[in-house]
Order: C-alpha cells, then structure tokens, then sequence
C-alpha cells in the first residue's frame, strides 16, 4: 500500500525536462529526484500546488493510491 | 545560546572528560594501594582488600568505556553532528557501561555496603542516558521526515 508519484508521466506529456521544472516550481533537482524515485515521505500542498500549476494537471494526475 | 558559548561549554566538558580519565588512570594504577591504605583505614578484614581489587578492575573497563564515549559524543557535538546514529549508538555503550557498573557495585555491596549507592547512581544514570538516547532516535526520525519532505 503505497502512494505513488507519477511525475515522470506529466513531465513527458508536457515534454517538460527535470531541471526546467524545478526551476519553475522553485525546488532544487535533487528534490525533484526524490519526489519522481518516491523516496519522498511528504509533500507540501504549496509544492503540490506549484507542481500542478507548472504541469497543468491535478493533484490526482501526479499522485496514485496503490494498494498491495 | 551563541557559538562561542557553545564551544566554550563543549570545550570544559572535553577538559573535564580528560580529568576523568587522568583520575580513573590514577585509579588503575594505583588501586592495589589505595584499597590496601582503605581496607586499614576502615579497619576491614583482610580478605576484603581481594574484594576490593577485583570491584575496582571489573568497574574499570565500564569506565572507559563511558568515558570514550562521552569524548566521541563532545567531539560529534563540536563538528555539529547531533542527531545522528552515531550518537544514539554512543549513547548505548554509556547507558551499558553504567548498567554494567551497577550491577558490578550491587555485587559490591554484599561485602561493603556502601557500594549500594554507588550502584543506584550507576543505575539512574543509565535510566537517563537510555532517555536520552531515545529522545535523540525520535529526533532523527522526525529530521529524517523532515528532509525528505519536498
């Protein structure tokens, strides 16, 4: 049971690169890498908030519920 | 609390270690005369002067033990390495050379009553650390979250 980060699924829909996303959402690329390995335990909503402004989406586009 | 003051309270801890350590050396090298000079002075029986050794070189290795320890701990302190695993790991070998210290002076105190305190110290001592330690592993969890919070 987990939740899942699909980042790396928005970020090729919207041909966005790792390092321009960062810049744009304001957090580092080692950040970024953490929440697209899922090594990331939170996440804050102004991050989320950005994440979905810079990508166009919704919450429910980046994060999945995956049970067991 | 500034860094300078830091470092100063750092700094008499570290001196106050070496003191220890100077005093427990002083301890194990002279111990068979100072039990022997004890044991007359109190008027024990004969035999308790074994005792006494064998209590002085059982505590002894605990000592050092503790006293490493405290030095390893002061040093992470002063290069600002506080919660780290280290410390917790530390923290252990004190609070078990304090435990081994009390159970050593509660055996003590069959022959000289007087170590009874020293082993209820030993022991609180050890309930502190162990406290302590499990503060310093909350805290590392909850940094741990922390970073990893994006």
């Amino acid at each position: 049971m987990e939740i899942r980060v699909n980042l790396d699924v928005m970020m090729a829909r919207r041909k966005i690169s790792g390092g321009e996303l960062a810049e744009r959402v304001g957090i580092t690329p080692a950040n970024l890498s953490i929440l697209k390995t899922g090594k990331a335990k939170a996440i804050r909503f102004s991050t989320l908030m950005a994440l979905c402004h810079a990508l166009e989406c919704q919450p429910g586009d980046l994060l999945e519920f995956v049970e067991d | 609390m500034n860094q300078r003051n830091k470092n100063n309270s750092i700094f008499l801890s570290q001196i106050c270690v070496i003191l220890f350590a100077l005093l427990l050396l002083t301890l194990d090298i002279g111990g068979w005369w100072m039990a022997k000079w004890f044991v007359t002075l109190r008027g024990m029986p004969a035999q308790t002067h074994r005792y006494l050794l064998c209590s002085l070189y059982a505590c002894s290795p605990a000592a050092w033990a503790a006293l490493w320890g405290l030095w390893r701990l002061l040093c992470n302190l002063k290069d600002n390495r506080v919660f780290e695993e280290e410390n917790v790991r530390i923290m252990r070998i004190i609070s078990d050379a304090c435990v081994a210290a009390a159970v050593i002076s509660l055996v003590s105190s069959s022959y000289y009553l007087a170590f009874l305190v020293l082993a209820l110290c030993s022991a609180f001592m050890a309930l502190i650390v162990r406290i302590v330690r499990s503060v310093f592993r909350q805290a590392i969890e909850m940094r741990s979250e922390l970073d990893l919070t994006i």
